[in-house]
């Protein structure tokens, strides 16, 4: 010990002026942009100078020089194992670039194709004298908005509680079937939706029970709608700590009184973000709803009847193939994008919430 | 142990903390969960009983040629002939380049947006991709009718002039609208964000602390990439995969629309505007359908139907033998 304390104190070494881990430093920045940047100025260049089409010059002049360009920095910077990390970077623009692209093609035609169609009377007015070729400012999808609401809305109701149920069997009892009845249901999701539709057409229409109704389009959804209902309830259930149901039950609490007033108000918000999900699942559904409801152009309201909804508007409109009615389609296609951004937006609130919540409670421990 | 062993008691297996209903309302509770149990499991039942009930006659008259043959004709009711080859064929055709094209660009999308972007264009591009893996499947019909259709015709004509030597790219009809190559992009267009929004959330719950030991391991970004990211999260990645093939295998509205159906079995000659699809079938045909026709379209639904079971029942299990640690 004595002769450590003894040791003369080194000398101090000179700070390097560079940082050895420090790869990247203000020239190779400088090549790394001169080879994202002059590929594709030479590309463009040859391009528009031969006269190539714009998709073949991609794949066949641009790729292969941004990716030469980029392997010859790569070695120049990093060593042999550049020129793979190169091809991993242009792999992953090229491809990343190219879900943007349609992606966004996507979004932006019915952003931009719907608000041509959209205004007031667009959203309030139905259908009725309303042919292919009648001026965009009569007509509209206020029938099938609210025709979407009560096929929509019978099926929350049916399929919502019995979702919920389910997932406490899956998660509160002790059955020893229940991989089973998991099992079973998820296999419910992989029913094709036309199939369901067809079910419910060959079971109750052609039997001559009924007529095209709206509460036939309801009956084909549950099927769909009851899987993701079910897993996404299940698994809010399963965040909630076993300790808070075992407190709840020491406690001396019946077992639904500590479902009730312990983990239903935890796991709340999950439960409220499993019934939007089942919602935004089935919002869009076509095929079922062309094989159960059809259309009307009137606003019904009545269930037992044949109605309209947006799904099957966009189809009717899509299937005349007319300028006018492509318009409407295309209205009615950003009305439903609406819809499906709004239940988004809210089940990203209430899952915030719940965070906060945590976060709150952590703060009281303290 | 040791004071068991001294008091000579032997242990007694642990006691599990269960709650039998004892009250009234206890047991109404776990009631209703039960019958809600026994309701789902009747409605799965119902539906695969009626379907196998529906289907039979059709599937025990027309034997196997129900699915290889390729003829349909209800005319004459004497001599009803149902099989769905070409169209069995093309709903597989269609999916499989489907996943072609989506599963490439959805590993790179979720490869930038986990380990390229800046955390502020993941959270924004995160959004972007969830919102539209819950766009309804006739939005993208539409954008597939109105807007790509032009553009992936053009692509077509381009592949077939250059490319036009492989039989995969042969056209004799001229015509590259309605072919299985467009349908196969909208299908993709489709079930891109569904796959990227899995494999995503695989590539985020992975271990950071291993990645950085790979690149403390002098590993460049291509082999972290190759050896250590796509390894442990392949059967995530493959699940996802297999879960965007069965939804487009049951794609209905996007492949009726952009699809000109055909009972000549078109093999491999995707840019021809020619092709089949179950789905799309059983939506054209079911309105002027007789009784018979119905049944056999049922006994097609429940042969898409089945393939899509096994197909979700292999990424179930793919995925849980790749994440134990979820069970």
């Amino acid at each position: 010990m004595e002769n450590l304390q003894t040791t003369p104190a080194l000398p101090a070494l000179p700070r390097p002026s560079k940082s050895p881990w420090q790869i990247r430093n203000p020239k190779s920045t400088r090549s790394i942009i001169l080879a994202s940047v002059l590929p594709a100025l030479a590309s463009l260049a040859l391009t528009f100078s031969l006269n190539i089409d714009g998709a073949i010059a991609m794949l066949t002049i641009f790729l292969p020089m941004q990716f030469a360009a980029a392997s010859f920095v790569g070695f120049k910077i990093f060593g042999r194992k550049g020129v793979a990390d190169a091809g991993l970077v242009i792999f992953t623009i090229f491809f990343s670039t190219l879900v943007g692209v349609l992606l966004m093609s996507v979004m932006f035609s019915v952003i931009t194709e719907g608000f041509k169609a959209l205004s007031p009377q667009f959203i309030s007015q139905n259908n009725v004298y309303i042919t292919s070729t009648t001026s965009l400012e009569y007509g509209g999808v206020g029938h099938a908005v609210l025709g979407t609401f009560v096929i929509v809305g019978l099926t929350t109701l049916v399929t919502v509680p019995l979702g919920i149920a389910l997932a406490v069997y899956l998660t509160e009892s002790r059955s020893k079937v229940r991989g089973t009845v998991r099992t079973l249901v998820q296999a419910m999701s992989g029913l094709p939706s036309v199939v369901a539709g067809l079910f419910v057409y060959a079971a109750l229409i052609t039997t001559g029970f009924t007529t095209y109704a709206g509460w036939l389009g309801s009956v084909a959804l549950i099927p769909l709608m009851l899987p993701t209902v079910t897993r996404v309830a299940e698994e809010a259930l399963r965040l909630v700590p076993v300790e808070l149901r075992n407190g709840a039950l020491a406690l001396g609490a019946p077992a639904y009184r500590s479902f009730l007033s312990v983990t239903l108000p935890a796991a709340k918000s999950g439960i409220i973000t499993a019934v939007l999900l089942g919602i935004a699942r089935i919002i869009g559904e076509t095929a079922p709803l062309l094989l159960t409801v059809n259309y009307a152009n009137d606003t019904v309201l009545d269930p037992l009847q044949a109605m309209a909804s947006l799904p099957t508007y966009i189809y009717q409109n899509l299937d005349s193939a007319n300028d006018t009615s492509l318009q409407r389609a295309w209205g009615a296609a950003l009305v439903i994008l609406i819809f499906v951004a709004i239940i988004f937006t809210a089940a990203r609130i209430a899952t915030r919430s719940k965070t906060a919540k945590k976060s709150s409670k952590k703060v009281v421990k303290k | 142990m040791s004071v068991a062993s001294e008091t000579q008691k032997p242990v007694p297996p642990r006691r599990r903390l269960a709650v039998k209903p004892h009250s009234v309302q206890d047991k109404a509770f776990f009631g209703i969960a039960r019958s809600a149990a026994i309701g789902a499991v009747a409605i799965v039942g119902l539906i695969l009983t009626y379907l196998l009930y529906m289907s039979w006659g059709t599937l025990a008259k027309q034997g196997p040629g129900f699915i290889f043959g390729s003829q349909w004709s209800a005319a004459d009711p004497e001599n009803l002939v149902f099989q769905i080859g070409p169209m069995l064929w093309g709903s597989l055709l269609i999916a499989v380049s489907g996943m072609i094209l989506a599963v490439p660009m959805a590993i790179a999308a979720a490869y930038f947006i986990e380990f390229f972007a800046s955390s502020r264009v993941a959270k924004i591009a995160t959004l972007i991709v969830d919102l539209l893996a819950a766009i309804p499947s006739i939005v993208i019909g539409l954008w597939g009718v109105g807007v790509f259709t032009p553009v992936a015709s053009h692509w077509a004509k381009l592949l077939n002039e250059n490319l036009g030597f492989i039989p995969l790219f042969n056209n004799d009809s001229g015509s590259f609208v309605n072919s299985p190559f467009i349908a196969g992009w909208v299908v993709a267009v489709m079930i891109v964000p569904i796959i990227t929004s899995v494999t995503r959330e695989i590539f985020s719950q992975l271990d950071r602390d291993v990645i950085n030991a790979s690149i403390a391991l002098g590993a460049s970004r291509s082999s972290t990439f190759m050896r250590v990211i796509l390894p442990t999260s392949s059967g995530g990645v493959v699940g996802g995969a297999l879960l965007g093939l069965g939804r487009a295998l049951g794609e209905t509205v996007a492949i009726f629309f952009v699809l000109n159906l055909s009972f000549e079995i078109n093999w491999v000659e995707v840019v021809e505007s020619r092709g089949g699809s179950i789905a799309s079938m059983i939506v054209s045909f079911f309105g002027a359908a007789s009784p018979e026709e119905v049944k056999a379209l049922i006994a097609a639904g429940l042969v898409l139907f089945v393939i899509t079971l096994l197909i979700n029942w292999l990424a179930a299990w793919i995925v849980a033998k790749a994440q134990p640690w979820r069970q």
